[in-house]
């Protein structure tokens, strides 16, 4: 008996144990001591590093309009980039599990902003707003290419989303794809003959089916434009007068520029808290609405 | 069985981490001493290098070369991080991680203070005699000088020497009323005045406000008066002036400045569409690569109608190179450093291929060597016609807020009393 926990143990630390050191190491110990450093005023360089308290937390709470700011909008901008890339993948999804010629290629183009890295993205689009809209104005006079693209908050604002969803719905619309051709052909079919409009179908019949896929498509919808922090920095480094900074790119300029890495730190681990708890309520409320078949 | 299962999950992970987290304090320990391999003699050390200035990457390279003939023991590592802040947040992950270089880059004033218990003393260097005194003064402190200045960069209006010409403009604005008459006449000659790249923060909050610190009475007292409060922002002349400066480019600039970059006002620039741009002496080389052989100059920026006070250029040092204090192969740098100024190979670099302004007396410059950029700022340094560039005595991270809140500005958002309270709330909520 005791030789078999032994080996089982053994089994366990050679399964599990090196993804466990891996994440402890890149992600539980930098975590543990980011949590460390947040109570304290270490400017990320100096030796000497003193113990604050919660005087950092206090200041967010109290003297920070700008985080505060940055903050709204990172809301604003998750409300709209998880709605918005969840509906393009979705309906992506839906037209291409239908019998079309170009199936594969669409689905390959669609998903293929996904394989580009963020930053380049961003810094190929900032050229297409500012250069490719002015041109693209210049032809067609449609007033949609003459706004100042980036050039304020408004713009930057929805120059964000738009690219934002152009680069994500695509991995969303593969989590939808595998799961809407693992719905039954005989529910649907049984529906048609029932009499069930196309609309009817989408409604009461796939969408309960596919709810496991939305929850993970809002999981990670939500996560990702929470954090979204290169497509930020690249399109428009937060400006023009920081009406386009995200959270992420605050606490980054916090640590870095203003050399306040114990205040980053600090809004770091409040912003971890927060996403956790939206994440977590959500998990919960998307779960709760899976079916079986 | 379950329960028992996540338990001895749970403690192999303790395990692990408990494990890792003595390593970790052990790395963190040793960093210092073994950084840079081991000391023996007769072995061959290295030098690493970590800069941020990318258009010196390819003259640095062909120097290591050659120094390494030179001295056989000394091997040099040459990285490099380019635009401001990058390197920054580079340069503390180095040392963070154990991995600091033995030369770095360190901005001076403000930054040398944040970086002082890290950097050597150079004060016994030969070369110090020789500097600049305008160059030595960011690294110096206490009468002690801590960095090497790579060279001077002058910053104002550069402007296209026949586009004036060809509006009937003969001599350089002494004034904001001058600048404002020149830019009229290009405008009637058809030529857009101003090409702005005010989406570049270091453009305004670092380079171009410069100026109204300058105007001062005394530059030093008014900034500590505004670390203590005695002082503000709010309602000062110079600032107030400034912002009439700003108008003006703005009012003749090309259209949506808070989207054009430098390289888009550069291209400008060298496509002879706009006359004049704010730009350094660095814009040379920028320039010679778009369109070699233009017949530009620079004056300094005015604003306000004092012609004499006016005409004093802003003159910085971008980058000083520092020696990492735990270095294993300080020495070593020091040879390195002494080398790069005082060698001949060394001095050609600097003025020929870098079209550096040097900062040291016994470098010397002519306008061939350096473009007519670093030649016009060479005349103002050499009449003494120049003001220091202030930006690195802000507190940390208030050039950025500084820029936001002038782009606030020229979007409208604010007008010049908004303005100037938001100035000073930038610099009350990061000062020390």
């Amino acid at each position: 008996m005791r030789s078999r926990k032994l080996s089982q143990f053994g089994q366990q630390l050679f399964f599990v144990g090196p993804a466990v050191l891996f994440f402890t190491l890149v992600m539980i110990i930098p975590f543990v001591m980011g949590m460390y450093y947040s109570f304290t005023d270490w400017n990320g360089v100096s030796g000497q590093v003193a113990w604050v308290g919660f005087d950092n937390f206090k200041h967010i709470f109290s003297g920070d309009p700008d985080f505060w700011k940055s903050f709204g909008f990172t809301v604003r901008f998750t409300l709209l980039g998880v709605i918005l890339t969840n509906l393009v993948g979705f309906f992506l999804a839906y037209f291409l599990t239908k019998p079309l010629k170009t199936r594969n290629v669409m689905r390959t183009v669609f998903f293929m902003p996904n394989v580009i890295g963020g930053l380049l993205l961003g810094f190929i689009w900032q050229f297409i707003f500012i250069k490719g809209f002015s041109t693209m104005g210049e032809m067609t006079g449609w007033s949609f290419f003459e706004l100042p693209w980036l050039g304020d908050a408004t713009t930057g604002f929805w120059a964000i989303v738009m690219v934002f969803v152009w680069q994500y719905s695509g991995y969303l619309m593969v989590i939808y794809i595998a799961s809407l051709s693992n719905v039954s052909k005989e529910v649907l079919e049984a529906a048609e003959i029932d009499g069930a409009s196309h609309f009817q179908i989408l409604r009461s019949i796939i969408a309960p089916l596919i709810m496991p896929a939305v929850t993970v498509s809002l999981f990670l919808a939500i996560s990702w434009s929470f954090k979204m922090f290169d497509l930020n920095l690249s399109l428009t480094k937060g400006g023009p007068f920081k009406s386009t900074e995200s959270v992420a790119l605050n606490i980054y300029n916090e640590a870095f520029l203003n050399n306040r890495y114990g205040l980053g730190t600090a809004k770091a681990l409040l912003f971890f808290v927060i996403v956790a708890v939206i994440t977590l309520i959500q998990v919960r409320v998307t779960k709760s609405k899976e079916v079986e078949a | 069985m379950n329960k028992k299962r996540s338990m001895v999950i749970l403690s192999v992970l303790l395990m692990m981490s408990m494990l890792l987290a003595a390593c970790g304090g052990k790395n963190a320990a040793n960093s210092g001493s073994t950084a840079n391999g081991s000391g023996d003699k007769g072995e061959v050390k290295t030098v690493k290098i970590f800069q941020f200035k990318t258009e010196i990457v390819e003259g640095l390279n062909e120097l290591k070369v050659e120094f390494e003939k030179e001295y056989p023991n000394i091997k040099l590592d040459i990285q490099t991080v380019g635009g401001g802040a990058d390197y920054a947040a580079a340069l503390k992950t180095k040392f963070a991680s154990g991995d600091a270089p033995d030369i770095f880059s360190n901005g001076g004033f403000a930054e040398l203070d944040m970086w002082q218990d890290k950097i050597e003393d150079l004060s016994d260097q030969p070369w110090v005699k020789d500097l600049v005194p305008l160059a030595a003064e960011p690294m110096t402190k206490d009468g002690k000088v801590y960095g090497m200045p790579m060279n001077l960069e002058g910053i104002g209006y550069v402007y296209n020497k026949d586009l004036f010409a060809k509006a009937g403009i003969t001599e350089t604005p002494k004034t904001i009323t001058e600048l404002e008459e020149a830019a009229k006449k290009l405008q009637a000659a058809g030529i857009t005045p101003f090409g702005n790249a005010y989406q570049e923060w270091w453009l305004l909050g670092n380079q171009g406000i410069s100026v109204a610190f300058a105007r001062q009475d005394n530059v030093d007292e008014f900034i500590k008066g505004l670390n203590d409060g005695t002082q503000t922002i709010v309602d000062n002349p110079q600032f107030k002036n400034w912002s009439n400066l700003l108008k003006l480019t703005v009012q003749y600039g090309q259209k949506n400045p808070l989207t054009t970059d430098a390289n888009t006002h550069l291209a400008l620039f060298a496509n002879g569409e706009v006359a004049m741009m704010q730009e350094g002496n660095w814009a040379q080389t920028l320039i010679d690569n778009i369109k070699p052989g233009m017949n530009i100059g620079m004056f300094p920026m005015p604003i306000d109608d004092d012609a004499e006070k006016n005409d004093k250029l802003t003159v910085g040092i971008p980058a000083n190179l520092v020696v990492n204090k735990e270095s294993a192969s300080k020495e070593e740098a020091k040879i390195f450093l002494n080398w790069l100024v005082t060698s001949d190979m060394g001095k050609e670099y600097i003025v020929k291929k870098w079209k550096f302004i040097p900062a040291l007396t016994t470098i010397s410059a002519s306008a061939e060597d350096i473009g007519l950029l670093g030649a016009d700022v060479k005349k103002y340094v050499d009449e003494n016609k120049v003001y220091g560039l202030q930006s690195s005595k802000f507190p940390d991270g208030v050039t950025q807020e500084f820029a936001s809140v002038i782009q606030e500005l020229i979007a409208g958002k604010s007008d010049v009393n908004g303005w100037m309270t938001n100035m000073q709330a930038a610099w009350d909520k990061l000062k020390k």
